[in-house]
């Protein structure tokens, strides 16, 4: 994106990768709500959230291909988000079920390690099994293939020519995700707040045995963070899909990662620092395009110093910017 | 399966008496139909047709039947002395189990290779009916009270004899198994091995023999490596499975590395595949490619050098700030370096940085090593036995391999080994009792790092070019599923897991689709049903079973007796 600069006004530039940072921070966001409230209840790093978020992408496209057969009228959006967050949720509540819950006590390299299988399992699912009933090559919707690259419908109005505002150019899907992220988090703030399974979420992460002794339901309120989390990414599935006008399989990989990355620097445990974190890993990496100079500056450099970044908020801010939420882990 | 069928108390206790006869009957039908036809179709699973002349499928039935003979006959018969030793009855349940397993895996081979049902030979049809009489019988077995195999003492040669039998059957069974080419022989093979293994490990002969082999280490060491030394004798010159051998080795001795990390000093590392690139990359830049990037060509013992030391320095930065956190941190921050590794290898291409690595297209054309007049690319003799290019770097990765395993038991069996168990079991009480927690961390980390280093070194050679798209993540997550399939911590159990994880998928060509699916889910049940691997340590097994306090008097029990390395 380097190859914006030439004539534009310095500030219109900055605004222009604030915009495109904010965007990419927003999905990021979005992402990492899954992985920091997990966290905050089960200190459990949930290595396969990518793919959750992955196969949200693929329930909104699947809604699409089956009920829509082409057509990308706004009014499809909300079904597609719905589709999305159904395909979501349902992964993420049957992992924590069957994948997770039965080690609730083990040590804690078991979950981890059974993180990486789930992931691996679900990549391959989609990949393989998207458009063929296992073991069988019966395909009754006619989805595409998922071993490559699949288009995203691109709904009217959210994508679309750019919007010019003086110099700087934003895009639809933009506006889009960016818009999402505001809704979510506000929904999020309300459910956390004003709900009695949000307070309940909020004295299990403190004190899951005083919780429970208090008549909190602690296996409910884990299903719940699961399937919140899910909720959000699938509407980062979604946001992606728009953004980047095709999906594939291994999307949750790179992505699940770099959100891992901005709820550990907004401070994992903490929901509003998952957000803060991730808009600031998008601006940083939009800015690193843009201004760190010569040839480590440009885009395919920017994942590197993403995870750079990490290892830096990991030795000299461990609490991540706005402090963990949750006590010492002992 | 043994839960589910269990008949009731009241006809076991009728009809138990009858076991014994009925499940000699089965054997007996089982080894009859072996001997008869199994197949109309001589095409299929190497020529079942003949009568009188049993294939490999049919004698291992035989095998089965065999060991269930002899598991009766310890119950009485000329063979109870055994049977004071042994647990005949699990060893029996097992046995069964498979042996029905197997016969039916067989009739639906049969069938779906040769096309239809009406392929099955009344022999096939005898063997299943002996499997199933055997496994009726199996199940009116009852318990009986026997010793401690431990306490068996037998003379010392007839236990080293039997090392070297269990050896000979290991090399043997690995050449046969190579050597088969039809998937569901392959797959057959696989079910007498494992049957014949759990039944051994019911019976109570496993653990005997595992006391016999710590009590001869020496033996069993030197015999495994006679083994391993021997086995590119038994392929008479052809490569094809040497390649596959070869890149077990450089696989084995990669987990053996990160055993070190995560097996004994509890470390998660998920960026190791990092390490053995950059060992591979030092190693191809440093070679005399025409496509190598810098000028100084060492003899190949400095490159090798230079690649440990240099991985070895890489994991000394990356490990240095970040061992401060805790391990779920560390987790993500190795799996980031691994990242930045791989996009930083795939970037250094003339256009993005400076051009040492050729980005995507990585370093082609690497020539084949050679010591003196020695070159690993020509074929050599010996015994005159032709040797090709690949049995030359298994020979050079074998004494590899053996230094790493070296490395590792020295470790393990020192003071810094127990310093790595306290800090695995409890960081906080390690410290408080004056273990110096982050020196040993350290100390874990560099060690992996060097040792995967070396082992990089050579296989950018073996490999001929070095791409960064062999450095994946998923690499990483397959070696880190050979230690936890095989148990962490410890040597044999990775060996195991290595072996299964590179050459099932080598074998299983009809399957490889589904293989990486099938690994994840493998993955999940192994934490799910056995996390502490297929080869246990009694301790980590302890590790992962807090609250089974019978363990725990075995496991103190062995320390006492310095049967078990703390």
């Amino acid at each position: 994106m380097s190859n914006l600069t030439t004539g534009a006004p310095k500030v219109a530039i900055f605004v222009q990768q604030l915009i495109n940072g904010l965007s990419l921070g927003s999905l990021y966001a979005l992402i990492a709500v899954g992985y920091t409230v997990v966290y905050g209840i089960l200190q459990l790093i949930n290595f396969a959230h990518g793919e959750v978020f992955m196969i949200g992408a693929f329930g909104a496209l699947t809604v699409s291909v089956v009920l829509f057969q082409g057509n990308t009228a706004l009014w499809t959006l909300p079904v597609m988000i719905l589709g999305a967050v159904i395909a979501s949720v349902t992964t993420a509540v049957l992992m924590e079920r069957f994948a997770y819950r039965p080690l609730r006590n083990a040590p804690r390299l078991a979950p981890l390690i059974t993180a990486i299988g789930v992931s691996v399992f679900l990549q391959e699912l989609v990949r393989l099994n998207y458009n063929q009933v296992p073991f069988t090559t019966w395909n009754p919707f006619n989805l595409p293939d998922a071993k490559s690259l699949i288009p995203f419908p691109q709904i009217d109005v959210v994508t679309g020519p750019a919007i010019q505002v003086g110099g700087v150019t934003i895009q639809r899907e933009a506006i889009f995700t960016i818009g999402a992220l505001i809704v979510c988090s506000v929904l999020l703030w309300w459910f956390i707040n004003h709900t009695k399974m949000g307070h309940g979420m909020q004295a299990v992460s403190q004190d899951k045995d005083t919780a429970r002794l208090m008549g909190i339901n602690v296996d409910r309120v884990i299903v719940v963070a699961f399937a919140l989390g899910a909720a959000l990414a699938a509407v980062a599935g979604v946001a992606q899909g728009l953004q980047n006008h095709n999906i594939d399989f291994h999307m949750g990989f790179l992505a699940g990662l770099k959100a891992f990355v901005a709820a550990v620097l907004g401070g994992i445990g903490n929901v509003a620092g998952a957000v803060v974190g991730g808009l600031v890993l998008g601006v940083v990496e939009a800015m690193a395009t843009q201004y760190i100079p010569g040839q480590f500056g440009g885009s395919p450099w920017k994942d590197v110093w993403a995870f750079v970044m990490l290892i830096l908020v990991l030795v000299f801010r461990p609490r991540g910017l706005l402090g963990e939420k949750v006590a010492d882990r002992a | 399966m043994m839960k589910i069928l269990t008949l009731p108390q009241a006809v076991v206790a009728k009809h138990g008496a009858k076991a014994w006869p009925l499940g000699l009957a089965g054997a007996g039908l089982l080894i009859v139909g072996s001997l008869l036809s199994w197949s109309y179709d001589a095409q299929v699973l190497d020529d079942l047709s003949i009568s009188l002349n049993p294939g490999g499928l049919q004698i291992m039935a035989i095998g089965f039947a065999a060991l269930a003979i002899i598991l009766l006959l310890a119950r009485k018969g000329p063979l109870t002395p055994l049977g004071q030793w042994t647990h005949t009855a699990k060893g029996l349940h097992a046995v069964a189990d498979w042996t029905l397993i197997f016969m039916v895996l067989v009739v639906a081979g049969i069938t779906s290779e040769a096309g239809g049902l009406v392929n099955v030979a009344p022999g096939a049809w005898i063997s299943l009916l002996g499997a199933v009489v055997l496994f009726a019988a199996s199940r009116l077995v009852v318990h009986r009270k026997y010793r401690d195999p431990a306490e068996a003492a037998l003379p010392g040669w007839i236990e080293i004899l039997v090392i070297v039998v269990v050896m000979a059957a290991v090399l043997f069974g690995t050449a046969y198994a190579l050597n088969l080419t039809d998937a569901w022989e392959f797959v057959l093979f696989l079910v007498f091995v494992s049957g014949m293994v759990v039944a051994a490990s019911g019976a109570g002969l496993l653990s005997w023999l595992g006391h016999v082999t710590t009590r001869r280490k020496r033996v069993l060491i030197l015999a495994a490596f006679a083994v391993a030394f021997c086995f590119p004798l038994t392929q008479g010159g052809s490569d094809a499975n040497m390649s596959i051998a070869s890149q077990v080795l450089v696989f084995a001795a990669a987990a053996m590395g990160l055993n070190i990390v995560v097996g004994l000093a509890g470390l998660l590392d998920l960026g190791y595949i990092a390490f053995l690139g950059s060992g591979a990359y030092v190693g191809a830049t440093l070679s005399t490619s025409g496509f190598a990037t810098i000028g100084w060509k060492p003899p190949f013992i400095v490159v090798i050098l230079v690649a440990a030391c240099f991985s070895g320095t890489l994991g000394l930065i990356i490990g240095a700030p970040t061992l401060r956190v805790s391990g779920d941190y560390l987790a993500i921050v190795t799996l980031a370096f691994g990242e930045i590794f791989r996009l930083t290898m795939f970037n250094l291409d003339g256009n993005n940085g400076p051009d040492l690595t050729h980005g995507p297209n990585g370093i082609p054309a690497i020539p084949d090593l050679a010591f003196g007049s020695f070159n690993f690319g020509d074929t050599h003799y010996l015994l005159g036995i032709p040797l090709a290019r690949f049995s030359n770097y298994y020979f050079l990765l074998l004494i590899l391999l053996a230094f790493v395993i070296l490395v590792f038991h020295r470790l393990n069996t020192s003071r810094i080994g127990r310093g790595w168990v306290a800090i695995r079991e409890d960081e906080k009480a390690a410290e408080a009792m004056g273990v110096n927690v982050f020196g040993l961390k350290i100390l874990a980390f560099v060690t992996g790092a060097f040792l995967a280093g070396m082992a990089g070194a050579i296989k950018a050679h073996q490999d001929v070019s070095v791409t960064p798209d062999q450095y994946i993540f998923l690499e990483s997550a397959f070696l880190l599923a050979a230690i936890v399939l095989g148990g962490m911590g410890t040597i044999v159990g990775v060996l195991v897991g290595s072996v299964i994880l590179k050459l099932l998928p080598e074998k299983l060509r009809f399957f490889s689709d589904y293989r990486l699916m099938m690994f994840g889910l493998l993955l999940v049940l192994m934490m799910r049903f056995r996390p502490e691997g297929l080869v246990a340590n009694r301790r980590r097994q302890l590790e992962f079973h807090e609250e089974d306090e019978e363990l725990a008097v075995r496991v103190e029990g062995d320390v006492a007796e310095g049967v078990m390395e703390v």
